[in-house]
């Protein structure tokens, strides 16, 4: 029955997709006080979880792809085309980050008539530390599902948005605390 | 040309460039037009990470940028939210699911059109019929699963919770998610028939056009909802 199958896998998929959200909302019920500190950290919140699911979702997307191609091998060192998907990684999180932080700033500014810059410190610190984080887990459970002959493309899509929402909030709070 | 010089080539196609030793080589030596298009995007020849930043920064951006506008909404509840915990608990679980039906909805109507599944008269299609109730009863399931859930946790995390308060939650979590799963066939059908009566590829748009509207009316709706019980 074609109907219970895709029953099936889609409520399977969301309960490990759900999970994770469920997470990231119970560490960010333990935030409250930060939240009520820092102005506009929930309209920089919900484009940050995003940007973290879109560029560890993608990154392991690519991954794949070349690692089915032959293109590389799942490897950490002298692989090339690891190194350019890491870089760019890096280098899209710093200038998404940095645009959510300025978005945020003057959201909150037009909208609620408060000017604070630390919201754009706040999203560049949190960018950087979840994608230290996020990366190295992206990269390596692709790795490890390929090596043991699973498809990356089946798991990672739900696996990075968990892990990721889970990262970004505690690496919020550490860039509050920082800050 | 030998297949190794052949292929040598390939990898110095430029990027942009729709160059006929693709098929050449395609039909020559049954390599497929992935592989080939893979050695061209990312051969030796080209700065890997230019390609993905260049490539992938402009979607990023959008689609960041338009859930920070939902956030907007969020703000404005603030108070709220930050006094009855479960409702922050929703949040994400439900940014993520919502995320993850347009996906769904998306690459399946993408996948149908190209079976031929669906023709002109869309609202006849017996698979377009059943994704629908398998989606709206997922969505239920799951919308009923997360209001509970966090309802639980937010309970034992110490937050001012009455039986009330509960039936409210559940009532935006499953209020909400049925509204939304209406707008992600919406989006899904007109934009997916838009684009493939203009020969383009839909999947290359609808998943970010589907999960972005999902993701922005997520988080108004739910600001609404909340504004509206609480």
């Amino acid at each position: 029955m074609a109907f219970w199958k895709d029953f099936d896998e889609i409520v399977t998929a969301e309960m490990a997709s759900t999970a994770g959200g469920l997470a990231a909302g119970t560490m960010l019920a333990f935030i409250t006080n930060q939240i009520e500190l820092i102005p506009a950290l929930l309209i920089f919140l919900p484009g940050f979880l995003e940007m973290r699911g879109n560029i560890s979702g993608s990154l392991s997307a690519r991954l794949s792809s070349a690692l089915f191609l032959g293109a590389t091998k799942p490897k950490v060192r002298k692989n090339r085309i690891l190194r350019g998907n890491v870089a760019a990684a890096m280098l899209l999180v710093v200038v998404v980050s940095i645009i959510l932080g300025v978005v945020a700033f003057f959201a909150n500014a037009v909208f609620f008539g408060v000017v604070d810059y630390r919201i754009i410190a706040i999203a560049l610190i949190a960018g950087i530390l979840s994608n230290v984080v996020e990366v190295p887990i992206a990269v390596l459970t692709t790795f490890w599902l390929f090596r043991h002959g699973h498809d990356p493309n089946n798991i990672m899509g739900p696996y990075v948005t968990t892990t990721g929402d889970i990262t970004s909030i505690i690496s919020v709070f550490i860039a509050i605390v920082i800050i | 040309m030998s297949r190794k010089k052949l292929l040598q080539r390939v990898t110095k196609v430029r990027r942009h460039e729709h160059h006929p030793i693709l098929h050449h080589v395609h039909r020559k030596y049954g390599i497929s037009r992935k592989t080939l298009f893979y050695m061209k995007e990312y051969g030796p020849h080209s700065h890997i990470a230019h390609v993905i930043v260049r490539e992938s920064l402009k979607i990023l951006i959008m689609a960041s940028v338009i859930s920070s506008i939902g956030g907007i909404s969020l703000q404005f509840m603030e108070g709220k939210l930050l006094a009855i915990i479960p409702l922050l608990i929703l949040i994400p679980a439900m940014n993520n699911m919502v995320g993850d039906f347009g996906c769904i909805v998306s690459s399946k109507f993408t996948t149908m059109l190209y079976m031929g599944k669906v023709g002109g008269k869309w609202w006849k299609s017996r698979h377009l019929h059943r994704l629908f109730l398998v989606i709206l009863i997922s969505s239920f399931i799951m919308s009923v699963f997360i209001g509970v859930a966090a309802s639980v946790i937010g309970y034992w995390s110490g937050s001012f919770l009455t039986f009330g308060m509960f039936l409210k939650i559940l009532a935006i979590a499953v209020l909400s998610n049925l509204i939304l799963v209406g707008v992600i066939f919406c989006v899904s059908i007109i934009g997916g028939l838009g684009i493939y009566r203009k020969r383009e590829d839909p999947n290359n748009f609808l998943i970010p056009i589907a999960t972005s509207v999902a993701d922005l009316l997520n988080l108004v709706i739910f600001a609404i909802l909340v504004g509206m019980f609480f």
